[in-house]
Parts: C-alpha cells; sequence; structure tokens
C-alpha cells in the first residue's frame, strides 16, 4: 500500500459521503485519483457485475447484488449520478420483495436500510417493511428505524421501536440493548442540559452566546435601520424563527415544566401518524411539501418597460380573455421518456416524471403488478409478457434479462457474457 | 421459399451472424462478420467463399475501407484491418471493451468505431493508426456516417452528432423518440436524416436539420408486428439498410421478416417471404441490384435451439425497392 505522505484524500474530505463501516483506504485513492470519476477498469468491473447478475445460476443472487452495492459505494465516493446507486438499490431492494428467505437475512436487511436512507421518506419504508415482515427479526431495522425518529426529535418513537425490537426478540439482542442504552443516555443528557440551560438563563445569555442563524434582528440607530453586527443574545429580535441549537430548543419549549419527564402517553407533535401494525399498503403521500411553491405572480409591482421608440410599454396583461387555439398538429410528437426502466430514464427529457413518484410508491406498485399479473421471470427463453399494457403485447425478447440490472443490455452484450462463461469453463480453449 | 432471384450463400459462417456488407464498389463482394470468430469475403455471383481470416474472439462488425482492404472489430477489442489481396491481417489499435460498430467515412477518410467502452476512436486508414478517442455519455450500440458526420446510437436512448471535421464537441445530442431500446440507426444516402430502429417494433424517421420546420417532418411507425389469438407480437428490428438510388431502405426484424420502406411518401413498398429465424444484418449493394440477408438466431430469446443461420442474396427489382 503507497501509503507515505500522499493523502491526497485529505484535501477533498468535503466531497466523500460517509459510510457506516468506514471505506477501503485503497479504493478511496484509487476512485479520487481518476480526473472524470470513469475509467475504463471502473467500467468494465460494472459490466462484470451487471453480466453477473442477468447470468447468475445459483442459490444465492442476493450476494451478487451484495457485492455489486459494496463495490459501487466503494468506487464512487462522491455518490452522485454516475454511481447510479440509487437505481441499483432500488432495483436490488425490488428483486426480492416475493423472496421470504431473504426477509431476514442481514444483507437485504441492510441494503433495504440503505434504500430508505435514500428515499425522501423513509420513516415510510420502515413502516412498509414492517408490515411485508421485512427485518423485523434484525436488530440493525429497528436500530435505524429508531435513527431516523431520533433526527426528528421524536425520541418517544424511537423508544417505542425498541421496545417493539425487544418484544419480537430481534438479534442479536445485545447489539439491541447497546444502542437502546444509547439512546437513553442521549435523551438524558439533553434533559440534563435542558435543565442547566433553564437555571442559568441569564448568564447563559451573557457568557456562552451562539450566533443563531436565520433569525430577525433588531435594528439599531434611529434614522436608518442597521442591523447589528453581533448576532446574539440581547440584539435579537425573537426567537420565534431561526434556526437554534437543541438545547435552546429543549429549554424553550416547556417553560414550565423544569423536568421533562419521558411520558410515553404523551404524543409528541412532530410525530406522523401512529405506525400502523397491520398490511400497509397505502402509498405514501410526498410529505415534502415545505420546498415546493406553487408558482405564484411574484409580486404586484410592475416595471414600466421602455421600449425603443421611448414610449412606455405596459406588461401585457398575465391571462388572455380568449381560449387560444392550439392546432393539435402543431403538437410536437411527444419524447416520450420510458418511465418503464428508471435505469434507462437519466437522459434529460422533455417531460418531466411525476414529482409525487418516489421509490417507495414504485416498489408498491410492482409488487401489486407482480401479485396480479404474475409475472414470470425465467432466464431462459420464452416470450414473457409486457406487464404494461394489459397483456394486449408480447414482447418477443428476453425484456426482463436486458433490464433486470441497474444499468441495461444488448442481446449483443448478453450473448458475450454467455461466451465469456463458456470459453472460461473450457481449459483447453482459454484464450490468453 | 426462395424463387430463382434468391439463393443461399455456401460456406456460410459456423455460428451466428453479426454484420454482411457489400463492396462499395461492385455487387460482387461480400464481407461477412461472424461469432465464430471469422470475418469472410464471399463471391457473390459465384456463390463461393473467397477468403477467411481470424478474430481471437467473435466478430461483431466488419467493414470495407475500400475494395481491397477489410476492418473488423468485436470481443476481443482490437481493431483489425486484413489486405485481401495479399491475405495479411494488421492490428491497428484497441479498444477497452469489445468494439461494436465499425464503419468507414469516405469524405473525410477516417474509419470510425464504436465500443462498449463508452468510446468512439477514429482511424487513420493509410497508416493506419489511432486519429482521436472520443468519449460518449453511454456504450455505443450502433453508428453511421452521413457525409462528413456520424450519428451515434448509445444504451439510455441517446443519440450523438458528431461533425467528423470537427471532433472538439457533440454537434447535436438527441433523444431518440422511441421508448426501447435503439438497435440501429442508419443514415440517408441524401445524408439529410437517419432512421432509428428500436427493441419493440418500431422505426423512427429523424432529421438532421435542427430548424423547427424541418423538425417538424418527423415521424415513427410500428412495423414487425405480429397478432397471434388477439395478442400483438413485438419484435426487435435489428437492421437496416437503405438503397443508394432509390432513397428507400430495408428493415429486417426478430420476426424473420424483410420490409422495405418508401420514407417519403411513408409506405411500405413490399414484404418478403418469412426467413427462417432472425434477421441480423441487411446490405444493399452500391448500385442496389442486391440485397444480402443475413438470417441469423440472435439469441433473443435466450440460448435455445433455432433453424440454421444462413446469409441470402436476392435481386431486387425496382417494383419491390422503387417509390411508387
Amino acid at each position: 500500500m503507497a501509503e507515505g505522505g500522499d493523502a491526497d484524500w485529505e484535501l477533498c474530505k468535503e466531497n466523500i459521503q460517509p459510510l457506516k463501516g468506514g471505506r477501503a483506504i485503497a479504493a478511496l485513492n484509487q476512485a479520487l485519483s481518476l480526473q472524470e470519476g470513469f475509467s475504463s477498469a471502473t467500467n468494465q468491473h460494472k459490466q462484470a457485475f451487471e453480466s453477473e447478475l442477468r447470468l447468475y445460476e445459483g442459490d444465492d443472487p442476493l450476494d451478487v447484488w451484495d457485492r455489486y452495492v459494496k463495490w459501487t459505494e466503494q468506487t464512487f465516493p462522491q455518490g452522485g449520478k454516475e454511481s447510479n446507486l440509487s437505481v441499483l438499490l432500488e432495483r436490488a431492494v425490488m428483486r426480492f420483495t416475493k423472496e421470504n428467505k431473504y426477509h431476514n437475512d442481514v444483507r437485504y436487511v441492510d441494503l433495504w436500510i440503505k434504500f430508505a436512507e435514500n428515499c425522501p421518506e423513509p420513516l415510510d419504508v420502515y413502516r412498509y417493511m414492517q408490515a411485508q415482515g421485512i427485518g423485523t427479526m434484525q436488530a440493525s431495522f429497528y436500530i435505524a428505524w429508531s435513527e431516523e425518529y431520533e433526527k426528528q426529535a421524536n425520541y418517544h418513537k424511537a423508544d417505542t421501536v425498541f421496545q417493539e425490537g425487544f418484544r419480537c426478540h430481534a438479534e442479536p439482542l445485545e447489539k439491541l440493548k447497546q444502542f437502546h442504552k444509547g439512546l437513553q443516555a442521549r435523551v438524558s443528557r439533553q434533559v440534563m442540559t435542558g435543565m442547566l440551560e433553564e437555571d442559568e438563563e441569564d448568564a447563559a445569555r451573557v457568557k456562552e452566546q451562539e450566533r443563531m442563524s436565520l433569525v430577525d434582528l433588531k435594528h439599531r440607530g434611529k434614522k436608518k435601520a442597521v442591523a447589528p453586527i453581533n448576532r446574539v443574545g440581547a440584539a435579537l429580535s425573537g426567537k420565534s424563527s431561526g434556526l437554534s441549537s437543541q438545547g435552546e430548543a429543549a429549554a424553550g419549549s416547556g417553560s414550565n415544566t423544569r423536568f421533562r419527564v419521558f411520558d410515553e402517553n404523551r404524543a409528541v407533535s412532530a410525530a406522523p401518524a401512529e405506525p400502523r401494525l397491520e398490511s400497509w399498503m397505502a402509498p405514501p403521500t410526498s410529505r415534502a411539501k415545505e420546498n415546493e411553491q406553487r408558482p405564484e405572480k411574484w409580486s404586484s409591482i410592475k416595471m414600466p418597460q421602455r421600449s425603443r421608440f421611448g414610449h412606455v410599454v405596459v406588461a401585457p396583461p398575465s391571462e388572455p380573455n380568449f381560449q387560444p387555439f392550439v392546432e393539435e398538429s402543431d403538437q410536437p410528437p411527444a419524447m416520450t421518456p420510458c418511465k418503464i426502466n428508471p435505469a434507462v430514464n437519466s437522459v434529460l427529457s422533455a417531460r418531466k416524471p411525476c414529482r409525487e413518484e418516489t421509490p417507495l410508491k414504485r416498489l408498491q406498485e410492482h409488487s401489486q403488478q407482480q401479485a396480479s399479473g404474475g409475472a414470470s421471470s425465467g432466464a431462459s427463453g420464452g416470450a414473457q409478457s409486457g406487464a404494461s399494457s394489459g397483456a394486449q403485447e408480447q414482447s418477443m425478447y428476453c425484456k426482463e434479462l436486458l433490464l433486470s440490472g441497474a444499468s441495461e443490455f444488448c442481446f449483443e452484450e448478453l450473448r458475450a457474457e454467455r461466451y465469456r462463461q463458456r470459453v472460461s469453463a473450457e481449459p483447453s480453449g482459454r484464450e490468453g | 421459399m426462395t424463387g430463382s432471384n434468391e439463393y443461399k450463400l455456401n460456406q456460410g459462417p459456423e455460428d451466428s451472424i453479426s454484420a454482411v456488407k457489400f463492396s462499395p464498389s461492385t455487387a460482387q463482394f461480400l464481407l461477412v462478420s461472424s461469432w465464430d470468430s471469422t470475418v469472410r469475403l464471399y463471391d457473390v455471383g459465384g456463390n463461393s467463399m473467397r477468403m477467411k481470416y481470424q478474430h481471437s474472439a467473435p466478430v461483431l462488425d466488419c467493414a470495407f475501407y475500400d475494395p481491397t482492404h477489410s476492418w473488423s472489430g468485436g470481443l476481443d477489442t482490437q481493431l483489425k484491418t486484413h489486405d485481401l489481396n495479399t491475405d495479411q491481417d494488421t492490428i491497428v489499435g484497441t479498444h477497452d471493451a469489445p468494439i461494436r460498430c465499425v464503419e468507414y467515412c469516405p469524405e473525410v477518410n477516417v474509419m470510425v468505431t464504436g465500443s462498449w467502452d463508452r468510446s468512439v476512436r477514429l482511424w487513420d486508414p493509410r497508416t493506419p493508426c489511432n486519429a482521436g478517442t472520443f468519449s460518449q455519455p453511454e456504450k455505443v450500440y450502433t453508428l453511421s456516417v452521413a457525409g462528413d458526420r456520424v450519428i451515434v446510437g448509445t444504451a439510455g436512448r441517446r443519440v450523438l452528432v458528431w461533425d467528423l471535421r470537427n471532433m472538439g464537441y457533440v454537434q447535436q445530442r438527441r433523444e431518440s423518440s422511441l421508448k426501447y431500446q435503439t438497435r440501429c440507426i442508419r443514415a440517408f444516402p441524401n445524408k439529410q436524416g437517419y432512421v432509428l430502429s428500436s427493441i419493440e417494433g418500431r422505426v423512427a424517421v429523424e432529421y438532421l436539420d435542427p430548424s423547427q420546420e424541418v423538425q417538424k417532418k418527423k415521424y415513427a411507425f410500428k412495423c414487425h408486428r405480429l397478432k397471434e389469438n388477439g395478442i400483438e407480437q413485438v419484435y426487435p428490428v435489428n437492421a437496416i439498410s437503405f438503397h443508394s438510388v432509390h432513397n428507400t431502405f430495408a428493415t429486417g426484424g426478430s420476426d424473420g421478416f424483410v420490409n422495405i420502406w418508401d420514407p417519403f411518401n411513408k409506405k411500405r413498398l413490399c414484404q418478403f417471404h418469412r426467413y427462417p429465424t432472425s434477421i441480423a444484418s441487411l446490405a444493399f449493394s452500391n448500385d442496389g441490384s442486391t440485397l444480402a440477408i443475413a438470417s441469423s438466431y440472435m439469441q433473443e430469446q435466450g440460448d435455445i435451439s433455432h433453424p440454421e443461420d444462413a446469409i441470402f442474396i436476392r435481386q431486387v427489382t425496382d417494383a419491390e425497392t422503387k417509390p411508387k
């Protein structure tokens, strides 16, 4: 290993996404040394994985996906679209939803957890998993789930998850206990700091002043409103908006109660609906609506426009008072993106896919289709029913094989892989 | 059933055929690349094999540089040129992954190759040596030369148009107007546009001029589909070849049919009898008198038994290929 002083990764630490379990330093150095992030060796390796996925005939197909995902994470430290990781995870997870033997396989559960973390609403994914019985015997599942609640400061739910884990006798039990203790420790530490802050309110304000971001400021000066330089303590106009450290929040929320009792029965505000333990088939609606604004008229201010001839041109009325006639032939033939295969849909296309569609929704649609259509995924020949258009069209080629990995294959690539396997199996015909 | 105007080539390759190409100067010679790792030269008139040379792995495409030199590449990633007079090989260069397409551009006098290593490489045929490597966004599945431009079809349904005299940047980036994987692209002889076929029974006719009025003329149509018991069976369209004189084109699909189309009147001119198995490749001769049809199973439905692979040579008539 070439260590000696060449720690290039130090220079791009910010660009490297952290991995639970750490990164192999050799892979990291190699990945960072490539200028474009793409080398032919990487491509070849990827192609090899894709081929293996399609032509694997053993008992443990999950192994191939598992190795592929791990290799992808190590090889593309910046994450990003080139790695295709989110597509890969989605595929891997979808592929085995019906395979009960994998439901509590620690590798499969880990894939689900990674997939959930990639989704806009991880909690929905975890609830789905629970409803489907995936990971319910694995400690890692409950740990990840409760971490998500913890991130949302929903300590009550986080604890409930652990209780559920204990009830289901998830393994390894020691790990579950250990993380549960960690949660309890963190919560009690918070409570303690909250208590201390209450006692030393005034002193704290003066001494330990933390700069608060995104807060309204009181202005100084009589004639002009001048924002103060020190954005701490008394300069703040109020504490209603802005980000604040957790300690403040704990102190601020219950000004009357000094001691925050861990009350299981009290519903905490941030929690979404109670986790339902019955089968959960309703697709989750996208809740991340705060950041999506409907386009509105920007302001009522109108800029007087001066045309070339010096006249003031009034901006045209925003709504025409007639319905413009659109000739049908004017519509350009639709550049329809391929909605069937997310892996192929990486090209910029004229129409954007529906925003409401989340990976979890796709997964549920897929499993519903599988249940109703009963599409077989035979690897060897035979016509496959087109699942999309209600069995009216039949694709006379091995569609599933071509599309089953994270990237697409053509017939020649598939055949090339069969050829390669055949050649390496024959010792006499081995190529150099 | 083959009539007197059509016959099967003798001494065909021992495995599937990947490409057939006629000589640029005569309808007499045909170059054939195959999965049996050979490239063969046939005397079409005399129905005999004239020459054969080897690669170390299946060959995916071949092309004539001039009537006496053939170029070929395949799974062994090596680009070879073979002198058909002296029967001598030369290895010109390599790609990092199998070579999928080999074409010649007469206007710029350069050989163009496309590979699954996501690059297109240019080669000077005189020296011969590499004249540049140009990365594509995805694996290259097909390419076609139109005048001094090359149209590249890649995975992810992308289409790129490059100006061979100015490879510093991509001239046009497009997305295939078809929903499914691109199988084949061939440029019009008049260089105004190209025809693109997909893996699900559809062909699109597109134009290179990006202006709105010209782009309005583009269209797509369904083909190579069979109706059986109320279900429409959709087949990949693997091969396209243009008639150099009439600007009509033939398509070949995995249904075993060859259709001839008139793109300007948007009509099908003719459909030949059904061939024993999938059509892997088509080639019109330079004078448009002859059509070579490679009927060769491509493992579209897995590695199953299939009718024998064969190359058919058909003398085509004006009635079959001329717009009415």
